[in-house]
């Protein structure tokens, strides 16, 4: 990120303030803690705002989740107390925690398959990754983040139909056997799904790779080829550990998109055929507006939600470089 | 990101989430909105100043549409704001929409849950002032539920039918003629016959759709189970009857017969896949000898297959009994919380006893309108779709024979239950007794709530 | 060993091949939305004759200028006082001496990770009871809540690297704390500042849940909730969803083409900081 340029000195200050030289020029005697000396409220004042439509919108709706979650209710009428049964429910039922196995299945589709074959790439293109060509590619890698998801998803509904493209292209290439209607068959619609998230995905990460690659030393690449290193070598050893952030960044990314996917699930399969594509948030949504099953649904989104942390405080603690 | 969650904050949060949880539950005491009054004035009309009624239909049926432009015609001062919904949609909003964004007039999916919920104006007031009542009670008894939503079949009108439907199995009649089938099957046998041999012909033998949250399979599925059963249990189970079931030996017998069908090939492999409106593109374009669908594609089918296609009832496994077929008012019904409710029973009764409103329903939507025995109907092309449904229609309700479909049990038994098992059925995932029992228990345990 | 030239080579080779598989979905869809209103053509399948009335098919249908005004009106409510209340959160967070600010700061990170679903069933009980159903401020007021630790955070990163001299400088010439926020630090935050905007308006933009849910009529959604509608109503159309489809693209598609260095620095940096 391009720096800003610090603000014009103001050489007149010493001049001007006498008594203020010692201030201005000396160290402010405080132990370890930044900050600029001036009213402890104005900073308050300033957070305020931010803070109090945050805590209304935000905080206050988890609160109340939890509360939904220990109730049964159907949004409108009475509500009746029940305890911790909707958690009950939502561990022993095969549909609802089926749904988070499939946000875990998920995972492998939108996380592991961008960040690996992100990273490969990158390291490949790594040497052109100043030409026109890579420039090009810069705009075009992006298109996929930059689109809605439900569009992603239905574009690739209709170019996995059985009749959509990936079929005439396997045809094509004499696969014709392999043809199916990807997403409306039980064994292929979540792969089919993870295909579509994969999409979206890779573009993001092999950039971000990219660019986080043009910060390491071409010299220590030059170092092992000398020794005699190949590419794999230096894939692994040099590549790699220079990338941690960026390599953190994309998997708690594209875990928290396959974790919380609705957008893609919603408008390709809506959760079928059967439930093998049904992602948990699309089942808090059935739950809370189609069957009026407040309670089970608020349950399954505190599930949600702390899975979420669950997977995504390793990760930050594995990559994160050691930064206040 | 620094990351360290202090105890203390964990703390807070959970001595937040105690004093939370400890007020009283969310929702409020007061019952909805009083929906059982049901008095109205003397005539109930739309007036004359201008109003604009809002309406909330399924996306692909022109019936509604077109009763809506003719009544704008004939009563300049009501015009209408229609948002239209696939079918899916329209059952997962339903709830949410009757009770936040109330329409005037709305496609209604399921209706008993949505009674329950109190979401839903009672007719019985409109009944009385415009004769409904006075109608052959079968056209709404299925519109009919007792106080809280059931037992069906009985008690207060809460929705209303634009026309009633009738379903069965269309034929496309060249593909017929190249398996020599010059007739229709007469029993349950003799279809299976013509679709072994249309199999062996290379012709699909049945267009069928089983894709996204609608399982069409659950068509041939009520045919079966009325091919080997009487409708009676059938229809106690749909509306809801004590102790009602849908997991019968009949009922079993119907299901291993589909399963049968699904493993000889009878059906395109990517069923699972394919929507509605696809399916009915295929069948339009020569891929599939059988369509089990309902009249109220006969009007379309004679449009765009003219002379080429056949439709007829169900035949029954057993020679001489009585076919049985799904026949269902369309149903519509009048948010509790409508602000033009008058105005739109108004328009319910106008589109069952206007003679131009008869002409649309039977013409466009191919069905049989609502109202009185003897109300006008337009003259029927012989030898049409549209004159075959209409006389197997009055032949099953002659007969007594009717039955609703097996996806209205309950609000969420289509999506969340019928279909997913029917997709399961069809990659080979589920058993017959396993689904049947399957759909009881989802059955019980949305009832028993 | 691989030499330099074919490494050359293979890269171009793949990056070709990547941008193909890229821009693969949008050609589909082109191409399928020149076919006659109805059909199910295959695959890629070049038209006969193509049907370009199809584009103003769908612009009529989906009432496009509506959707467009909407979309916009949302992000005018979202982005501008997204960015007010960030940078000024972000800058006593990251700037000023303020007690209890590093536990503010966690209470914010912790909404860094939520899945908006997580939080949809209350916050539709409360938008109801506000009577905001159905309104844009049912999309406007809960975007700028749940893009707050975000855009918190994002300033806070900026404002932390400001050195402290800078800003005594100016409160010794009597600049009081609104003076040196508004006159000093907030025109050299700029870049900061425009990145988020750029982000906030692409993830309002593009949000989908809390338009199809709290929002019935597709002319007070966002574009993408716009999206669901129209294929909620012509979804069985192929050819003109397709149409449809890119039509509601094309805005975020365009301003994406003109900004496209600020775009990429804004998303690369985006997911850096989160």
């Amino acid at each position: 990120m391009a720096q800003p340029t610090l603000g014009p000195a103001r050489p007149d200050v010493a001049e001007t303030r006498p008594g203020g030289v010692a201030k201005a020029r000396g160290r402010t005697p405080r132990s370890g803690r930044p900050g600029l000396r001036t009213s402890p409220w104005a900073g308050w004042l300033f957070v305020l705002p931010a803070f109090a439509i945050y805590a209304v919108v935000v905080l206050w709706s988890i609160a109340l989740t939890f509360q939904y979650s220990l109730y049964r209710w159907d949004g409108i009428g009475p509500s009746t107390w029940v305890g911790l049964r909707n958690y009950g429910k939502v561990f022993t039922d095969p549909d609802l925690y089926g749904s988070v196995l499939n946000a875990f299945q998920l995972i492998v589709f939108f996380s592991v398959i961008p960040v690996g074959l992100g990273l490969v790439i990158a390291s490949t293109i790594r040497r052109i990754a100043a030409s026109r060509l890579a420039l090009v590619a810069r705009t075009v890698l992006f298109l996929p983040q930059v689109i809605p998801l439900v569009a992603a998803g239905l574009a690739w509904s209709w170019l996995l139909a059985s009749t959509g493209l990936v079929n005439q292209l396997l045809a094509r290439v004499g696969l014709g056997g392999a043809t199916r209607a990807w997403l409306g068959d039980v064994s292929t619609a979540l792969p089919a799904v993870g295909v579509i998230g994969a999409w979206v995905l890779l573009g993001l990460c092999t950039l971000l790779f990219l660019a986080g690659m043009g910060k390491i030393d071409p010299t220590l690449y030059e170092a092992a080829r000398i020794d005699g290193a190949g590419p794999f070598r230096e894939f692994v050893s040099i590549t790699m550990p220079s990338l941690r952030q960026e390599i953190g960044v994309c998997l708690t990314v594209t875990v928290i998109a396959a974790l919380a996917s609705f957008d893609i699930v919603y408008i390709s399969t809506q959760g079928g055929p059967g439930d093998s594509t049904m992602v948990p948030g699309l089942e808090i949504y059935y739950l809370a507006f189609s069957q009026r099953e407040v309670g089970v649904a608020s349950a399954l989104a505190v599930v949600l939600m702390a899975l979420v942390i669950l997977c995504v405080l390793p990760l930050q603690w594995l990559t994160r470089e050691e930064s206040s | 990101m620094p990351r360290r969650i202090g105890v203390h904050r964990t703390g807070a949060m959970l001595t937040a989430v105690v004093m939370v949880a400890g007020c009283g539950g969310p929702g409020s005491d007061k019952p909805q909105g009083d929906a059982t009054g049901t008095a109205v004035s003397s005539a109930p009309a739309c007036g004359k100043a201008p109003v604009t009624l809002k309406g909330y239909f399924e996306t692909g049926f022109p019936t509604p549409k077109a009763l809506t432009t003719e009544f704008t015609r004939q009563h300049a001062n009501v015009t209408w704001n229609i948002r239209e919904d696939q079918f899916a949609v329209i059952t997962q909003n339903a709830p949410r929409v009757l009770a936040d964004d109330p329409p005037d007039l709305m496609r209604l999916p399921q209706v008993s849950d949505l009674v329950k919920d109190n979401l839903l104006k009672n007719l019985d007031g409109y009944a009385k002032v415009f004769g409904w009542d006075k109608w052959p009670a079968s056209q709404l008894e299925q519109l009919r539920m007792g106080p809280g939503g059931r037992p069906r079949g009985e008690g207060s009108l809460y929705a209303m039918g634009l026309n009633y439907s009738m379903t069965g199995v269309f034929y496309n009649k060249k593909l017929a003629a190249r398996i020599g089938m010059s007739s229709p099957p007469a029993t349950l046998a003799e279809l299976d016959a013509a679709l072994a041999k249309a199999k062996q012909a290379g012709i699909t033998p049945i267009a069928a759709w089983n894709g996204g949250a609608t399982g069409g399979l659950a068509f041939p599925l009520q045919n079966l189970m009325a091919a080997y059963g009487p409708p009676g249990p059938i229809n106690d189970w749909i509306f809801q009857k004590p102790n009602a079931t849908i997991d019968t030996p009949p009922n079993l017998t119907a299901t291993r017969h589909l399963e049968q069908w699904i493993k000889a090939g009878y059906f395109a492999k990517d069923i699972n896949a394919i929507d509605y409106a696809k399916n009915l593109g295929r069948f339009v374009g020569g891929q599939g000898l059988f369509l089990f669908n309902g009249d109220w594609e006969s009007a379309k089918l004679d449009k765009d297959m003219p002379g080429n296609a056949g439709f007829f009832v169900m035949p029954p496994a057993q020679q001489g009994t009585r076919p049985a077929a799904m026949s269902a008012p369309l149903a519509f019904g009048i948010s509790a919380r409508a602000p033009h409710a008058d105005c739109a029973a108004f328009f319910l009764n106008w589109v069952a006893t206007n003679s131009r409103a008869r002409e649309i329903a039977v013409q466009v939507g191919g069905s049989h309108p609502m109202g009185p025995a003897g109300g006008h109907m337009p003259a029927i092309g012989r030898g049409t779709l549209t004159a075959a449904t209409l006389a197997g229609a009055t032949q099953v309700s002659k007969d007594g024979t009717t039955m609703d479909f097996i996806a209205n049990a309950t609000g969420a038994i289509y999506a969340k239950s019928w279909t997913p098992q029917l997709q399961k059925l069809v990659a080979g995932k589920q058993t017959p007794e396993d689904l049947l029992k399957s759909v009881q228990n989802d059955y019980k345990s949305q009832l028993g709530s | 060993m691989i030499t330099a030239h074919r490494e050359v080579w293979t890269g171009r080779v793949l990056l070709i091949g990547l941008m193909a598989i890229t821009v693969m979905p949008f050609v589909s869809l082109f191409v399928t939305a020149l076919h006659p209103s109805g059909t199910y053509p295959p695959g890629l399948d070049w038209p006969s004759h193509p049907h370009w009335g199809n584009f103003t098919g769908a612009y009529r249908a989906a009432h496009m200028g509506e959707l467009l005004k909407s979309s916009t009106l949302i992000v005018v409510g979202v982005v501008p006082l997204s960015l007010i209340l960030g940078t000024m959160a972000g800058f006593a967070l990251g700037h000023l001496r303020m007690a209890g600010r590093r536990l503010v700061f966690l209470t914010f990170v912790l909404g860094l990770t939520l899945p908006f679903e997580g939080i949809i069933t209350p916050l539709y009980s409360q938008v109801r009871d506000f009577g905001l159903l159905n309104t844009r401020w049912a999309i406007i007021v809960p975007l700028i809540g749940l893009f707050m630790p975000f855009s918190v955070f994002w300033m806070r990163a900026h404002f932390v690297t400001m050195p402290k001299e800078l800003s005594e400088g100016a409160r010794i010439d009597g600049a009081n704390v609104w003076q040196l926020f508004w006159r000093i630090h907030v025109p050299l935050a700029r870049p900061a500042i425009s990145s988020l905007a750029i982000l906030l308006f692409l993830w309002t933009w593009n949000q989908f849940l809390l338009a199809i849910v709290l929002v019935d009529d597709p002319a007070k959604r966002t574009m993408a909730g716009a999206l669901g509608a129209f294929q909620g109503q012509w979804g069985t159309d192929i050819p003109l969803l397709c149409a449809g489809s890119l039509l509601i693209l094309a805005p975020t598609l365009l301003i994406f083409l003109i900004f496209q260095r600020r775009f990429v620095t804004a998303l690369l940096q985006g997911s850096l900081k989160g």
